[in-house]
């Protein structure tokens, strides 16, 4: 009942969870406030000479635009976020629907053409794919959001898939048959939210993932096509590291790493909070 | 006499098991009268359950006819059939903590019943359901309503199923071992409650159970299973005085024999 209560309770006790939430709720009251347009608005006007050391007009310098690198760097917590929030619920959601509908109608047809969709989209190489898939999205922006959605969700859909095959022998779903529900509302109701353990935690993973990969994408110049994120500064910033200029470098990988490190932590501890076998001592 | 609410004729399940497909429940024939409470027992997996689930259309049925009121479920297609489960039959399991759903509070579970079949709303619904759960002997309905399974006691959570079992007050109640998982105290206070409520409603009970106390105490009849089979059918007194089938005379046998020891 007090579920809430309980894992703010064991999260307070863990050092590092609360440190993890603290950095990922710095990050995502940041994103919000770029996202309201109070900071980070000026990202794109070059104000400034080329390269300008870090000083109290340009707090982490400029890049080769004479670009303020610290609203840069800002407004790409924005776009992580959005990318990773995107993905990640997308993906999951997915996954938990047709995984739901695989276990649930295992070794049936419908089984059959999601295991196979499933192998297929498995067995192309990532950076092929997404490759491909922005080639026939003509270089839209959401081309990356829409690869990353139609891999991601493999992983999610093979666990659920299980899980409802062992869910659906369960006697309280039984029960709900010998009840008389129809088969959406028992797998909407009684199925689905008991995966809910495997979808938090997939969704967590596709979170970091999905903002690695964009990091990745970008620096390919398969990613962010209008706007900036820390992939599109690491990869102006090759050009400026050799010349000895590190503020774009720093920047983008510094906020990147703290970024996906407190999330790791945080997720770490919800996952043990989370965790049925504690939750019922 | 009048005519049976539940005739079960030839009734067949097939399972594969390994390789070849084998009749877990082999050409069994029984009726049920209103308001009657027959015993199945027999021992374990001679497929009393595989019975219970092929009454309620869980597993397929292989051969035979299960006549509910005149309507032969085992030729339902299975949306006719999902108007009828929980109406005019329904069932309550051998373990009550895996038949609720542990992220639902248990109220909403009854509450469900009531929408689904008698189409009323939230409200209506919820008030039906705490209704339901004052009849299953709750003082505190209110509070159980709100309750999660894992909150109630063993006893408590098989009263919840039961007033979700008996909601639309059922022509047949399928019973698979409703006390088994319970301590003999509860088991006879949920019994009492169960057989009372059925009374009251003139639902015939199929009352699965190894139990033969239990047998002696509420039922009216006994059918004895056997590997599939039902060997013996009788009345209690009748059976329980000139048991007919050596089988059912050993399992009466080793019953004394546990009494005495
Ligand atoms: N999924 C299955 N596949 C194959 N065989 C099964 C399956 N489930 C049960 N059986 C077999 O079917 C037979 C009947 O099982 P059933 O559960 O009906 O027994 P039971 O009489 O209810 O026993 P118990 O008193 O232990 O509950 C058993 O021999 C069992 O091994
Ligand atoms: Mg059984």
């Amino acid at each position: 009942m007090n579920a809430e209560r309980r894992i703010w309770g064991q999260l307070r006790d863990d050092p590092a969870g609360l440190a993890g939430l603290v950095v990922v709720g710095l990050f995502l009251l940041v994103a919000m406030a770029v996202w309201l347009g109070l900071i980070g608005q000026d990202w794109s006007a070059a104000d400034g000479a080329r390269w300008e050391t870090p000083g109290p007009d340009h707090w982490f310098g400029t890049n080769i635009l004479g670009q303020d690198i610290f609203e840069r760097a800002i407004y790409s917590v924005r776009t992580a976020f959005e990318i990773g929030l995107v993905v990640a619920v997308s993906s999951t959601l997915l996954g938990a629907l047709l995984g739901a509908l695989a276990g649930w109608y295992s070794h049936s047809w419908v089984d059959g053409a999601i295991l196979w969709l499933k192998g297929v989209l498995d067995s192309i190489p990532f950076y092929l794919f997404v490759a491909a898939v922005a080639f026939a999205l003509q270089g839209k922006g959401w081309a990356m959001h829409v690869a990353m959605i139609a891999t991601f969700w493999t992983t999610t859909g093979r666990l659920v898939r299980a899980e409802v095959m062992k869910l659906k022998t369960r006697e309280f779903v039984l029960a709900a048959r010998t009840i008389g529900l129809p088969d959406a509302l028992i797998l909407g109701r009684h199925v689905l939210p008991n995966t809910i353990h495997i979808l938090l935690v997939q969704a967590s993973i596709a979170f970091v993932a999905a903002i690695k990969t964009e990091v990745i994408l970008s620096f390919l110049g398969l990613g962010v096509q209008d706007g900036v994120s820390w992939g599109l500064m690491l990869a102006e910033s090759t050009q400026e590291v050799l010349a000895g200029h590190f503020s774009n470098f720093l920047a983008a990988s510094l906020m990147l790493f703290a970024l996906l490190m407190g999330f790791n932590l945080l997720a770490d501890a919800l996952q043990d909070a989370f965790d049925p076998k504690q939750a019922s001592q | 006499m009048k005519s049976p609410v539940l005739a079960v004729r030839d009734l067949s399940v097939f399972l594969q098991d390994g390789g070849q497909p084998r009749a877990v429940v082999d050409t069994i024939s029984f009726e049920l009268h209103e308001g009657e409470i027959l015993a199945l027992v027999g021992e374990s997996g001679c497929g009393k359950t595989k019975t219970a689930e092929a009454l309620m259309g869980l597993v397929p049925t292989a051969a035979g006819s299960i006549e509910l009121c005149g309507t032969n479920l085992a030729a339902l297609p299975e949306a006719r059939l999902r108007r009828v489960r929980g109406r005019d039959i329904s069932m309550v399991f051998q373990e009550p903590l895996t038949a609720l759903d542990p992220v639902f509070r248990t109220g909403n579970q009854i509450a469900d019943v009531f929408r689904r079949h008698r189409g009323l709303g939230r409200a209506e619904a919820r008030r039906a359901a705490l209704e339901m759960l004052q009849r299953v002997g709750f003082a505190d309905a209110g509070h159980v309503l709100r309750s999660y399974p894992h909150e109630l006691s063993g006893g408590m959570r098989q009263r919840v199923v039961i007033a979700m079992a008996m909601a639309c007050r059922p022509r047949v109640l399928v019973a698979d071992e409703p006390t088994t998982a319970l301590d003999v105290t509860t088991q006879a206070q949920v019994l009492a409650r169960l057989t009372e409520m059925a009374g009251e409603a003139g639902t015939a009970i199929l009352l699965i159970t190894h139990d033969l106390g239990i047998v002696a105490h509420y039922c009216d009849r006994a059918a004895v299973m056997r590997m599939g089979r039902i060997v013996e059918q009788a009345g209690v007194d009748q059976l329980f005085a000139q048991p007919q089938h050596p089988y059912t005379a050993a399992l009466l046998g080793a019953a004394r024999g546990n009494l005495l020891s």
